[in-house]
């Protein structure tokens, strides 16, 4: 019997001028539960400043290579009334930490539909693979100044694990002669 | 979502193959929903769990040091060292659920014995030195490892890789430091650098797998760009690397073969003992045993926490429905 939490994908913002980006998972009981442990794993160091979580299950994916295939994309219209979907997009097969990027919004009436016109409207980068998610099934972290300090900027202050904090050790071997010892008695 | 995973009986499975080993040539990425075949799929899921077990178990040998640090400087490393690791371990595990095998049947395998993980952290911490000398070279060896995999054709297992590469050179690091401050410090100081060195150097080599000519999978994984180099190709590099400046902080290494080698540029190793690294591999390292009874502990005291909240997930939605 499968017992375990649900799966959440995570969308983290590094700074308020870059786009939304796919960055992994995590298994919660609910949303708050998936943002508070989104931020603890995907948020320990810089930077962020805003993250979403969407249950696993509510995404509706699909990669270039499917799109090739011919994968029908039949509009399911169980539900009439258009509703808002997010669309994310994968654009480089350049090694990257994160998958798609928030491309934008649109309003359809089913997950394929809000595939088809995101394939019309956003053309300016070729796709390798898409995700349309139903805005109603985000949860997003509070965009408050408090909140802001509060979830992220804690991270800021781990300076000691920058990498120009251990000058002495990127230096050339030669450099590391014996002098007196200094620290940790 | 899982792809479609072919098999050599399918038969349109050799041409799919050549489609398939066309994409990874041009340096595309394989996404979870293509098509794959499932001894690539097999491969990939035994690779990056084994990979995050790892990175969980990895934070045992070093958690019991915490309480210990020389000062609240190292303390705070060592605490968001071993964060790193947990965190570590969730991008790792979600990158192998993207190809349908679940957290819980990974968890499952560990606790149960079943699954392995790096045969490194089967040898206990003796003194504070270790704590450093694990970050020079186990994180070190895991760095080389890992920016090589951080090339893989399957782009969740990458992308993991691309994020912990980033973080582990911290680690790196600030454990060469340490043994560095320690190496140039009182004699006693450079007696505990110099034994830590020698316990971990020959455990840090093995920790990059058999050589190649044992190594049954190595061809397959290279062939479909799960790794790009080779056990010993990534060794070389490691001890080219580490070899030398530890000699030049004034350490020795275990090893009365190694020796320079003009011609070739490499550091070249005497006899590594493969008797020891199978029978860690198989259980009988000095400390699988507790480090196995640590994680099943954990994962049972933990149980309350679990179960706090999935009831209060529970009465949530129970009092949202209700409204």
């Amino acid at each position: 019997m499968d017992t375990q939490w649900p799966r959440w994908e995570v969308f983290k913002q590094d700074t308020p001028s870059k786009p939304h980006q796919a960055v992994g998972s995590v298994h919660a009981a609910d949303p708050f539960h998936a943002l508070l442990t989104a931020r603890n794993v995907f948020a320990r160091r810089p930077q962020a400043v805003s993250m979403w979580v969407a249950p696993a299950s509510a995404i509706f994916s699909v990669t270039k290579e499917e799109l090739a295939e011919g994968q029908e994309l039949k509009p399911s219209t169980s539900d009439p009334k258009p509703s808002t979907y997010y669309v994310f997009r994968k654009t480089s097969h350049k090694r990257s930490m994160t998958f798609v990027d928030y491309v934008g919004e649109l309003e359809a009436t089913s997950p394929e539909e809000a595939l088809k016109l995101a394939m019309e409207r956003f053309t300016d980068a070729p796709a390798m693979a898409w995700w349309v998610v139903p805005a109603s099934s985000v949860t997003k972290s509070e965009d408050s100044p408090e909140t802001v300090e509060s979830w992220f900027a804690p991270a800021k202050d781990k300076t000691y694990k920058q990498q120009s904090y251990y000058g002495l050790v990127g230096a050339h071997p030669g450099k590391h002669k014996r002098t007196q010892g200094d620290d940790d008695e | 979502m899982p792809g479609k995973f072919g098999k050599p009986t399918d038969p349109d499975y050799g041409e799919r193959l050549a489609e398939f080993e066309a994409r990874i040539a041009r340096g595309e990425k394989i996404e979870p929903g293509d098509w794959m075949p499932e001894e690539y799929r097999r491969q990939l899921v035994r690779m990056i769990s084994q990979h995050a077990h790892s990175e969980v178990v990895g934070m045992l040998p070093e958690g019991a040091w915490i309480t210990r640090a020389p000062s609240l400087k190292r303390k705070m490393i060592l605490i968001a060292k071993v964060q790193d690791e947990a965190g570590h371990g969730q991008y790792l595990y979600h990158a192998a659920e993207t190809l349908g095998v679940t957290r819980e049947e990974m968890l499952e395998a560990l606790l149960s014995g079943k699954a392995k993980y790096s045969s490194i952290f089967n040898y206990p911490t003796l003194t504070w030195a270790d704590i450093g000398t694990i970050g020079w070279l186990v994180d070190g060896a895991a760095i080389k490892n890992q920016t090589m995999l951080a090339q893989c054709s399957y782009g969740p297992y990458s992308r993991a890789m691309v994020r912990i590469c980033a973080e582990e050179t911290f680690h790196h690091k600030q454990g060469k430091e340490m043994v560095i401050l320690y190496a140039k410090g009182t004699p006693k100081q450079r007696a505990m650098a110099q034994d830590a060195i020698n316990r971990w150097w020959w455990p840090a080599l093995m920790m990059l797998g058999p050589h190649d000519s044992d190594s049954p999978n190595t061809p397959t994984l290279v062939r479909w760009g799960i790794k790009t180099k080779t056990n010993d190709q990534v060794r070389q590099e490691f001890i080219n690397e580490h070899a030398p400046e530890i000699l030049e902080a004034g350490l020795t290494l275990p090893d009365p073969e190694l020796r320079y080698d003009e011609a070739t540029g490499n550091w070249i190793h005497g006899p590594i003992n493969w008797d020891e690294f199978w029978a860690v591999v198989n259980g009988n390292g000095p400390m699988n045993k507790q480090r196995l009874e640590a994680r099943r502990r954990a994962h049972d005291e933990g149980a309350w926490v679990r179960e706090a909240l999935a009831a209060y997930a529970a009465r949530k939605q129970q009092t949202a429905v209700a409204v």
